[in-house]
């Protein structure tokens, strides 16, 4: 215990180190995140003043809730890019949980092939499809941590890997009939009277608790120190192959949980289900600030990246830009965000 | 000895597997050289089409991981050479000039990557994934809303020499697309083996600052190999619309992971400085015939969990012949 009662100090990042000019300063993260939020608010001031009937109540209240899953995935990608790894296999885990969950759920006497599952009762057919989106996390840990390949290729791997799985299970469709009822309920559980549902509360939840982990928690602060430094913090009696399998894993369990809301909400297990959202998860953590190199990075900045990319999305769409701007829009975000945080940060650590 | 020896010809070995397995597979209910085999010499003909841009990607790819350094924008500069050469012969272009406009959106593209690595210097794997989502977009702008893709009809028609590079047979029944994918093949292998690009690019792969210290210009090394890189992926873009007879947008999706596993395949250190062109060659035929051959024995829907796999083994392969010690 001893040995590890000095490490949350030891964790922070170079990032938050008091400098020793003037008193009180805001670390190089808040001023990173307030950078963020306040590009936010300007997009969307801007959008308001340029697209008829974007400034309203019920249109904020959608930038959220239209994105409770890439924000999800986000906060899983926020803490691997924080410990200096890629997941790029989180939308193949979307895709495989919830084919899984339907698989497991679907009644054994179907008509034809993709009509006939196992029969589990829905909370046991989720639980497993959970540990199924839990294994390809497992599978990232051990390609990243004991054979050291490249997380980014591992990752890719996976993703086609978790996705390869789901195409065979619907045979390269979706598998949506002969479910038992109750398992749409999760996915459209309309929460506190209102049209807000289960899933984008417990993203809420997710976001909260994943803030408090990082800030508070020694877990969270080792994460930082990892991916500002994986040698010393090795030498240091850190145990790095444990904690990133514990971040893959969680990653995965968020993706997995992601798939199966999904699967619930549509009712339906589609193998394209979560196609480019490892993308957009690891561009609305780039756009929030984190920074690839590992060790600086937050899931606030990720939250408000996430409005950044919802808020130029939706506006383009209201501008009656074709969809296919999208992808322009992205790049270009993504390039504008991160020459402007490493001109902002080298300006101000001048 | 032996393991040097498996280190360097296991890739040979495993082609030979591949195709015999895949020529036996089938062995009950065809004769070996007999249609509906493997090994029927139309099959072979149609595997080597198909197998065009894969090979005209490859070696540059391969220097440019020998270097450390990562394209991710492969397919969409692929799709965005398809779409571009598609447009131009569409409208009548002649087709001299269909070709070195392509090439030199090739160029353009690949010089950006390389602004932006080398230049800006962004995180090669953030800045390819820029411009992997750029690419895309324009390639998706280029084609007019509600059609798929670029293609006769509405008053336009395709020209009728379109096909002849990705399809015609010039010499043993193989198209032009596919010879060219040789000689550039041929070309960097030379260039690797007997000039100072390949010492470079593996000097900067293996010790970049060494590289630099020793007088090499590392910046210029990677910024051509990004346009070398760009200019594969127009032509390869060309030989598919050419092959399929129309520029689709989304015809070069998922082509990265495709080059990144035919390099890796071919023995290429993830952390650069060692690989050869020629065993990445080796690599791209490996697996498209293993995506077309397997066609016959499984649906299609098999194909992504099979290359997923494949990419996993090449890459856990790879790791047990050269072990490196990291951070963990």
């Amino acid at each position: 215990m001893s040995v590890l009662s000095h490490l949350p100090a030891g964790a922070q990042s170079t990032a938050e180190r008091p400098r020793d000019s003037g008193g009180r300063r805001m670390s190089d993260e808040s001023f990173i995140n307030l950078l963020v939020a306040s590009v936010a608010i300007v997009l969307f001031l801007a959008a308001s003043a340029m697209v008829p009937n974007f400034f309203q109540f019920q249109n904020m209240v959608n930038l959220v809730t239209n994105n409770w899953a890439v924000i999800s995935l986000g906060v899983g990608v926020t803490f691997l890019l924080v410990s200096g790894n890629f997941d790029l296999s989180v939308g193949g885990q979307v895709a495989l949980s919830g084919v899984l969950a339907v698989w497991f759920a679907q009644s054994t006497a179907g008509a034809n092939p993709l009509a006939t599952g196992l029969g589990l009762p829905t909370w046991l057919a989720m639980a497993c499809a959970l540990a199924g989106a839990m294994a390809i996390g497992g599978l990232n840990a051990l390609f990243v941590v004991r054979f050291r390949v490249p997380s980014i290729i591992v990752t890719l791997g996976t993703m086609m890997v978790a996705r390869g799985i789901a195409k065979v299970i619907t045979e390269g469709s979706q598998r949506n009939t002969n479910l038992p009822d109750d398992f749409g309920a999760l996915g459209n559980l309309a929460m506190f009277g209102t049209s807000i549902k289960f899933p984008v509360v417990l993203m809420v939840v997710l976001v909260l608790v994943a803030v408090f982990i990082e800030r508070k928690t020694v877990f969270g602060r080792l994460t930082y120190w990892i991916g500002a430094n994986p040698v010393t913090s090795r030498l240091s009696g850190v145990d790095n192959a444990r904690h990133l399998t514990c971040l893959y894993l969680f990653s995965s369990a968020i993706a997995g949980v992601v798939g199966i809301l999904l699967a619930s909400e549509f009712k339906s297990g589609f193998s394209a289900r979560g196609t480019l959202m490892e993308f957009d998860a690891l561009v609305i953590a780039l756009l929030g600030g984190v920074a690839i190199a590992g060790g600086f990075g937050s899931v606030i900045g990720m939250f408000f990246g996430a409005l950044i990319l919802a808020v130029v999305t939706s506006a383009a769409t209201g501008l009656v830009l074709s969809p296919d701007w999208q992808f322009i829009l992205k790049a270009v975000a993504v390039f504008l965000a991160i020459m402007t945080q490493t001109w902002a940060l080298a300006r101000r650590n001048r | 000895m032996a393991a040097g020896f498996l280190r360097d010809y296991y890739i040979y070995f495993v082609l030979l597997g591949i195709v015999v397995i895949l020529s036996v597979a089938n062995i009950d209910r065809y004769d070996l050289f007999e249609r509906g085999n493997f090994l029927y010499p139309k099959n072979i003909i149609n595997v080597l089409r198909v197998s065009a841009p894969l090979l005209m990607l490859a070696g540059a790819f391969c220097l440019l991981m020998v270097s450390g350094y990562i394209d991710l924008s492969v397919g969409s500069a692929m799709s965005l050479g398809a779409v571009v050469y598609a447009l131009l012969a569409i409208n009548g272009v002649p087709i001299v000039a269909c070709v070195a406009i392509t090439v030199v959106v090739g160029v353009g593209l690949g010089a950006i990557n390389g602004f932006l690595v080398v230049r800006l210097k962004i995180t090669p794997v953030i800045a390819t994934l820029i411009t992997l989502s750029l690419y895309k977009g324009i390639a998706l702008l280029l084609v007019e809303d509600g059609v798929s893709a670029i293609k006769s009809g509405g008053g336009l028609k395709m020209p009728a020499w379109f096909n002849d590079f990705g399809r015609d047979g010039v010499l043993l029944g193989l198209p032009m697309a596919f010879w060219l994918a040789v000689a550039v093949t041929v070309a960097l292998i030379i260039a690797q083996n007997r000039s100072l690009l390949g010492k470079y690019a593996a000097a900067t792969g293996g010790n970049p600052t060494a590289a630099k210290l020793s007088g090499i210009n590392t910046g210029r090394v990677v910024f051509g190999l990004y346009v070398l890189v760009g200019v594969a992926a127009a032509l390869a873009g060309m030989a598919r619309s050419s092959f399929m007879s129309l520029g689709d947008p989304l015809s070069g999706d998922g082509m990265e992971l495709s080059a990144i596993l035919v390099v890796l395949l071919g023995g290429t250190a993830f952390s650069g400085g060692e690989g050869k062109v020629l065993r990445s060659f080796i690599g791209a035929l490996i697996i498209m015939a293993l995506t077309v051959g397997m066609l016959t024995l499984v649906p299609a829907y098999y194909q992504t969990l099979v290359i997923g796999a494949a990419l996993l083994a090449a890459a856990a392969s790879n790791h047990l012949i050269s072990r490196k010690k990291s951070a963990f």
